[in-house]
C-alpha cells in the first residue's frame, strides 16, 4: 500500500499550502482529479521525489520514500507527452529501463517480451519520432514493465490520444496494473477515464484531497 | 494529423516550456535535474585550472618586470569610453542584423542556402585582415560600389569604410554574420508542434516572430551579445586599419604599446587587469540576464510561408546581407584565385604550412571539444544561478586577456619550465587557440545541453540513467550537428589565428596566416591574396562539411 | 583525426630536432623580423652563402617585428640562445644600446657606401633606404614636392601611414617630420590630418591599401618602386621627392655580449657586409646595399631618384624624446 500522510508543500508566494493525504492499493488504479492549477502535478512531483514536502510522510508497504531521491524511488512515470527520446528507436527507448549490467542477449529478449506485452511486436527498430501518439505511450509502458517499479504515476497520459486509441491504451494500463500488482496513481480530468479505470477516486479541493 | 488535434496541442504546456513561467518553476524545484557530481566537479576543476593559467601568465610578466618604468602615458578613461562606445554599438548592430538575417534565412528555402549559411559563419573565423580587405574592395574608396557608381552615373561616394563607421561596418560583417548563424540554429530548432499550432492559429508574421521566434532567440542573445561585445572590445588590427588612427583605439592597442614599445610590463599588466575587469563585468551581467533555453536539435520545419509582402522583405534582407557580408568574401576569392594561385600551389612552403595549420587546427578543435564539453556538461547539471555564472566566467575570461599579454606570459612560462621554446611552440599554440575558441564552443554547445536537461531532466532522473548513458545515448546523438559546428569553429579559429606565436616564431614553424603575412610583408601581394582565398575556402568547407559529417557519425551506430 | 594530427606533429618535431641533431657543427642563432627570414627574404640566400664557408649552421629565429627581437632578448636575458640580433634600425638603436646587451663588433667598415659616415662600434649596417611617399602615375598627375605641398593638396587626396608605436616606418615618418621641421612638427601633423586615410599597424597593410587604390599615397621607401619594376616592369609607382630632404632607415645587426660564438658572429657580420653578402639584399629585401655593387646592382634600382639631402637626428636625442614626440604626434592627428 502506498500511503501519503499529510504531505505539506507550498510554492513560493503560495499562501495556503497543499496538504495531501492519499492511499493507493496494489493492483488498483487510484484516480486524482481537480481543476487546472489545483495541484495535481505538484502531487505527482511530491510522490516522484521532484519536490520535497515541508512535512508529512510517504511510505510504500512500510518503506519510507521521502529520503529517497527520484531515481531511487520505486516509481515509474508516464507523462502526457515527451516520454520518449525521439532520436532513439522503440527498443532503445525501452532499453533505458533495463538494469545497466544486463547482457545483450537477455536484454533483447526482455525488450521483445515487453513490447509484445504492450502489443507492439515488430516495432523494435522504429524511431520513436515515427510512432503515433498511442504507440509512444505504449512504448513508454513497455519501459515501465522492464523497470518493474511497484508504483506507476500517470499524468494525463491519454489526453493527446484519439478516442479509439485512448480506450485501448486505457485498458492496457488497467490490465498491466492488475497483472503486475502496481499501485497506479492516475491524474486526469476525464470522468470517462476515471470511471473506466479507477477503483478509488480523489478530488483536489482547496489544496486537499477529498475522497469521492 | 487531423486539425482538431493540432489545435488541442497546449500553448502553455509541459512540452517544451513556453517562456518564463515554466523556467521559473524549473529553478525552484531543486530535484528535477539528475545528480551529476562528477560533471560538476570536473567543470569546477577546469574552471579553476583556466583561472590559474591566466593568473600564472600575469604573474610571469610581473616577475619579469625588473624595473617598473615611469608612469604609463595612457589615458585609460578616454580609451575605456571610446572602446565601450564602439563595442556597444557593434554589439547592438550585430544582434539586430544577425536577428534579421536569421529570420530571413529561417523562412526562405532556395538552392545554395547551406552555402550562404556557411559563408556567413565563416566570416568570424577568417583573419580580420582578410575580411577588412574584402570589405574595402566592395565598400572602399576604390571599391566595386564606387566603381559601378562612377561608371554608371559618374559620381563617387565618401567611403563608409573608414573611421568609426568603418570599424562598425567591419565588426558587423564579422560578428553579425556569426550572430545570424547561431540564431538561425535556434530558430531551426523550434519544435514542429509549436509551428504547426501557430500556423493553424493563422498568426501574422509579426505575431509569429513575437510568439514563436523571439522566445527561442531570447535565450541566446545575452551570451551572444557578450561575446560580440568582447570581440569588439579587444579588436585590434581592424580598429587600426579602418579606424583611421589613434582617435579610435582600444585598450588592446594601448597594451600592445606598453609591451612592445615602452617595455612597461607592469603598466601592461595593469591595463590587462583593467580590461579583464571590464570584460568580466560584461560576462556577469550577460549571465544574469540569460534565461535557460528550452528548445534543442533541428526540427523538420513545416512549410509555413509568411505573406507575400513579408517574404519580399525577407528576400530584401537576404540580398542586403549578401551584399554586405558575402560579397566582401567573394571578392577575396575573386582576387585570390588569379595570378598568384598557381605559383602558391607550386611552393613547398605552402603545403608545409598547410600541413602545420591543419594539424594545429585539428588538435585544437579536439581539445576545445573536450574542454567545452566538460564545462557545458557541468554547467547544465547545475541549477544555481551564481554557480552557473562562476562556471561561465573562465570560458570567456580568455577573450578578455590581450593576445600580446598571453603571448608574453606563455613565452615566459615556457622558458621558466625549461622546455625548448621551439618544441613548446606547437603545444602552446594548440592550448591558446583552444582557449580562444572556448567561448564560442560554449555558446554553441551550452544552450542545447541546457535544453536537454530542462526538458528531459525529470525523465532522465526518474529513469536513473548514469552520466555516461545520458551522454552516449541522449546528449551526443542530439548534439551531433552542434558538435560539428563547434569543431568547425575551433578548427577555423586556429587556422586563422596568429596572435600568440609572435615570440615563439621560428623559421620551421609556419602556419598559413603567418605565410600570408610574410608574403604581404615582402611585396608579394598576389601570393598573399591567393593564400587568403585558400584560407577562406578551407574555412567554408569546414563550416559546411563538418556539422554534417559529425551529425552522421553521431547517428551512425543506430542506423 | 587524432592519429593524423599526431603524425603531423611527429613530422614537425622530427624537422625541428633534425636541426638540433647537427651537434658536431656550431650553430649561429640569429633573431630577426619575420619578413627577413621568410622564404622570399634575404635569410635563405645569406644562410646558404655563409654556411658554404663557415662549417656551421645558421638558425634564423623570426619574431613578428624588429622591436620584437629586442624585447625577446631582453626577456630571455643572459640565457638567450641568440648570438646576433639583426634588423633593428637607427631609430631604435639608441634604446637597444642602452640595454647594455650588445658587444663591440670590432670590424673595419671603411669600405661601406652609405649616406653619411659609419662610426658605430656596436652595430653594423646591412641595408638602407630613405622614407618616402609613393604615388601612382595612373591616378596622380604630379606628386607634391614637400610636406607643405602635400598639406595644400585637396582633402580628397588620402595617404596611408603607419603607427609609430608598432611599425618602424611609422616611427621613421615621425623622425622625418621632426628632423625637417623641429618645433613646427605638430603644425605639420595637424595639416596632414585631413589627408590621413588611416594609420595602420604594419607597413604591409598600408601598402596594400595603396596598391588597391584605396589610398592615393603611402609612406614607404624610395626603393619600393624597384620591386614593381623588377617584378613586372611596372614603372607607374614612384617615390615623391621632397625638398626638405628625406630621413633614412638604416637597418643594423649587433652581436650579443652573452653569445658564446663571438668569433663566428663577427665572421657572419663581415660576410653580411661583404660584396657577396650584400649582393642578395637589393632584390630580396628591396633596400639599397651598404657597399657599392657596381654593375651587379639590379638595373631596377639604377633609375630610382635619390633625395638631394639626407636628414639626420642625434641618436641620444631620439632615445630621450621619441616617447614625447609620439604623444605630440598622436595628439595632433587625433
Amino acid at each position: 500500500m502506498l500511503r501519503a500522510d499529510n504531505l505539506v508543500f507550498a510554492h513560493p508566494g503560495q499562501r495556503t499550502p497543499y496538504r495531501f493525504t492519499l492511499e493507493a492499493r496494489p493492483g488498483e488504479v487510484t484516480a486524482v482529479s481537480g481543476a487546472s492549477g489545483s495541484g495535481k502535478s505538484t502531487l505527482l512531483d511530491l510522490l516522484a521525489g521532484f519536490l520535497q514536502p515541508a512535512s508529512g510522510s510517504l511510505d510504500l508497504d512500510g518503506l519510507a520514500l521521502l529520503p529517497l531521491p527520484p531515481e531511487r524511488r520505486p516509481v515509474s512515470l508516464l507523462l502526457q507527452a515527451d516520454n520518449l527520446f525521439e532520436h532513439l528507436s522503440a527498443s532503445e527507448n525501452v532499453a533505458l529501463g533495463l538494469p545497466r549490467d544486463i547482457d545483450k542477449a537477455s536484454a533483447r529478449e526482455r525488450i521483445a517480451a515487453a513490447l509484445a506485452e504492450v502489443g507492439l511486436s515488430g516495432f523494435e527498430t522504429q524511431l520513436a519520432a515515427n510512432l503515433s501518439g498511442g504507440q509512444k505511450q505504449r512504448v513508454a509502458l513497455a519501459r515501465t514493465l522492464l523497470r518493474d517499479r511497484p508504483v506507476l504515476l500517470l499524468d494525463e497520459p491519454f489526453s493527446a490520444l484519439d478516442d479509439e486509441t485512448r480506450r485501448t491504451t486505457r485498458d492496457l494500463v488497467g490490465e498491466l496494473t492488475r497483472r503486475h500488482g502496481w499501485h497506479t496513481v492516475l491524474v486526469s480530468h476525464h470522468a470517462d477515464d476515471i470511471a473506466a479505470l479507477a477503483s478509488r477516486h480523489y478530488r483536489i479541493v482547496e489544496g486537499k484531497l477529498e475522497r469521492v | 494529423m487531423p486539425p482538431a488535434l493540432i489545435v488541442s496541442l497546449p500553448l502553455v504546456g509541459r512540452d517544451q516550456g513556453w517562456g518564463w513561467p515554466r523556467q521559473v518553476a524549473g529553478i525552484l524545484t531543486m530535484l528535477t535535474l539528475p545528480r551529476r557530481p562528477i560533471r560538476v566537479a570536473s567543470a569546477a576543476i577546469l574552471t579553476l585550472a583556466i583561472a590559474a593559467l591566466i593568473a600564472a601568465v600575469l604573474w610571469a610578466i610581473l616577475a619579469a618586470a625588473t624595473d617598473a618604468s615611469g608612469g604609463s602615458r595612457i589615458d585609460i578613461a578616454h580609451l575605456l569610453r571610446m572602446t565601450a562606445l564602439q563595442a556597444g554599438l557593434t554589439m547592438v548592430l550585430s544582434l539586430l542584423v544577425g536577428t534579421a538575417l536569421a529570420w530571413a534565412l529561417n523562412r526562405l528555402r532556395f538552392f545554395g542556402r547551406d552555402l550562404v549559411v556557411g559563408l556567413f559563419a565563416a566570416a568570424i573565423v577568417t583573419p580580420g585582415m582578410v575580411v577588412a580587405f574584402g570589405l574595402l574592395s566592395i565598400w572602399g574608396r576604390n571599391g566595386w560600389i564606387n566603381q559601378i557608381a562612377d561608371t554608371l552615373f559618374g559620381i563617387t561616394f565618401d567611403s563608409p569604410a573608414y573611421g568609426l563607421s568603418g570599424i562598425l561596418l567591419a565588426h558587423v560583417v564579422l560578428d553579425g554574420a556569426f550572430a545570424a548563424r547561431i540564431l538561425l540554429a535556434r530558430l531551426d530548432a523550434i519544435p514542429q508542434s509549436r509551428l504547426k499550432m501557430g500556423q493553424s492559429l493563422g498568426l501574422s508574421a509579426w505575431k509569429r516572430f513575437a510568439l514563436i521566434d523571439w522566445p527561442a532567440l531570447r535565450g541566446s542573445l545575452p551570451g551572444l551579445g557578450a561575446i560580440i561585445f568582447l570581440l569588439a572590445f579587444t579588436s585590434f588590427p581592424i580598429v587600426l586599419l579602418l579606424g583611421g588612427g589613434p582617435a579610435n583605439q582600444t585598450l588592446e592597442v594601448a597594451i600592445y604599446t606598453a609591451v612592445r614599445l615602452d617595455f612597461d610590463l607592469v603598466g601592461a599588466v595593469r591595463l590587462a587587469l583593467t580590461q579583464i575587469a571590464v570584460c568580466s563585468l560584461v560576462i556577469v551581467v550577460a549571465s544574469a540576464f540569460s534565461p535557460i533555453p528550452s528548445a534543442l536539435g533541428r526540427s523538420v520545419q513545416p512549410r509555413w510561408r509568411d505573406a507575400a509582402p513579408v517574404r519580399a522583405l525577407q528576400w530584401f534582407t537576404l540580398a542586403l546581407g549578401a551584399i554586405g557580408f558575402a560579397l566582401p568574401l567573394v571578392s577575396v576569392l575573386y582576387d585570390g584565385l588569379g595570378a598568384g594561385l598557381v605559383r602558391v600551389l607550386g611552393q613547398a612552403s605552402f603545403w608545409w604550412s598547410t600541413l602545420t595549420s591543419i594539424s594545429i587546427g585539428a588538435s585544437s578543435a579536439l581539445l576545445t571539444l573536450v574542454l567545452a564539453l566538460v564545462l557545458a556538461l557541468g554547467r547544465s547539471a547545475v541549477e544555481h544561478r551564481v554557480a552557473r555564472t562562476v562556471l561561465n566566467i573562465p570560458a570567456y575570461a580568455y577573450l578578455a586577456v590581450p593576445a600580446v599579454v598571453l603571448s608574453l606570459g606563455f613565452f615566459l612560462l615556457v622558458r621558466a619550465s625549461g622546455v625548448s621554446v621551439s618544441l613548446a611552440a606547437p603545444i602552446v599554440v594548440v592550448i591558446a587557440n583552444s582557449l580562444l575558441s572556448l567561448p564560442f564552443a560554449i555558446a554553441t554547445l551550452g544552450p542545447p545541453l541546457d535544453a536537454i536537461m530542462r526538458t528531459r531532466g525529470k525523465l532522465i532522473r526518474s529513469l536513473g540513467l548514469s552520466g555516461w548513458h545520458q551522454f552516449s545515448r541522449i546528449e551526443y546523438p542530439l548534439l551531433g550537428r552542434d558538435i560539428g559546428l563547434m569543431l568547425a569553429l575551433a578548427f577555423c579559429f586556429s587556422l586563422g589565428d596568429l596572435g600568440v606565436i609572435a615570440l615563439f616564431g621560428t623559421q620551421d614553424f609556419q602556419t598559413l596566416p603567418l605565410l600570408m603575412y610574410r608574403a604581404l610583408g615582402s611585396y608579394k601581394t598576389n601570393d598573399a591574396a591567393a593564400i587568403a582565398a585558400l584560407l577562406l575556402i578551407f574555412t567554408i568547407a569546414a563550416f559546411v562539411g563538418l556539422p554534417r559529417l559529425v551529425e552522421r557519425i553521431a547517428h551512425a551506430p543506430r542506423r | 583525426m587524432v592519429k593524423s594530427s599526431s603524425l603531423a606533429f611527429a613530422v614537425l618535431f622530427a624537422g625541428l630536432s633534425g636541426t638540433a641533431l647537427a651537434q658536431d657543427k656550431p650553430t649561429l642563432t640569429i633573431y630577426t623580423y619575420d619578413g627577413f627570414a621568410s622564404e622570399w627574404g634575404p635569410g635563405v640566400p645569406l644562410k646558404e652563402g655563409f654556411e658554404a664557408t663557415c662549417n656551421c649552421t645558421v638558425n634564423w629565429v623570426a619574431a613578428d617585428s624588429s622591436i620584437g627581437t629586442l624585447r625577446k632578448v631582453q626577456l630571455e636575458g643572459e640565457s638567450t640562445e641568440a648570438d646576433i640580433i639583426l634588423g633593428l634600425d637607427t631609430a631604435i638603436a639608441g634604446e637597444a644600446r642602452e640595454t647594455g646587451l650588445f658587444a663591440e663588433h670590432g670590424l673595419e667598415l671603411s669600405h661601406l657606401d652609405l649616406p653619411g659616415e659609419w662610426t658605430d662600434a656596436q652595430f653594423v649596417p646591412f641595408d638602407y633606404s630613405h622614407f618616402a611617399f609613393m604615388w601612382d602615375t595612373d591616378t596622380m598627375e604630379a606628386p607634391p614636392a614637400s610636406f607643405e605641398e602635400l598639406i595644400a593638396l585637396d582633402d580628397d587626396i588620402k595617404i596611408a601611414i603607419q603607427d609609430p608605436r608598432s611599425a618602424t616606418p611609422g616611427l621613421g615618418l615621425l623622425l622625418w617630420v621632426k628632423a625637417a621641421y623641429g618645433d613646427r612638427a605638430p603644425e605639420i601633423w595637424a595639416g596632414l590630418k585631413p589627408h590621413i586615410l588611416t594609420i595602420t599597424r604594419e607597413w604591409s597593410e598600408s601598402y596594400s591599401l595603396f596598391l588597391d587604390g584605396e589610398a592615393d599615397m603611402v609612406l614607404s621607401y624610395t626603393t619600393s618602386p624597384a620591386y614593381h619594376i623588377f617584378d613586372a616592369d611596372d614603372h607607374t609607382i614612384k617615390a615623391a621627392m621632397f625638398e626638405e630632404g628625406h630621413f633614412p632607415q638604416i637597418e643594423v645587426a649587433g652581436i650579443l655580449k652573452s653569445s658564446d660564438q663571438q668569433d663566428l658572429a663577427r665572421d657572419f657580420l663581415a660576410y653580411l657586409t661583404s660584396v657577396e653578402g650584400q649582393s642578395v639584399i637589393p632584390t630580396t629585401n628591396w633596400m639599397f646595399p651598404v657597399v657599392d655593387l657596381g654593375a651587379d646592382l639590379d638595373p631596377a634600382f639604377e633609375s630610382l631618384p635619390q633625395p638631394d639631402k639626407t636628414l639626420t637626428l642625434d641618436e641620444a636625442e631620439i632615445t630621450a624624446n621619441s616617447a614625447a614626440w609620439i604623444d605630440e604626434m598622436l595628439a595632433a592627428v587625433q
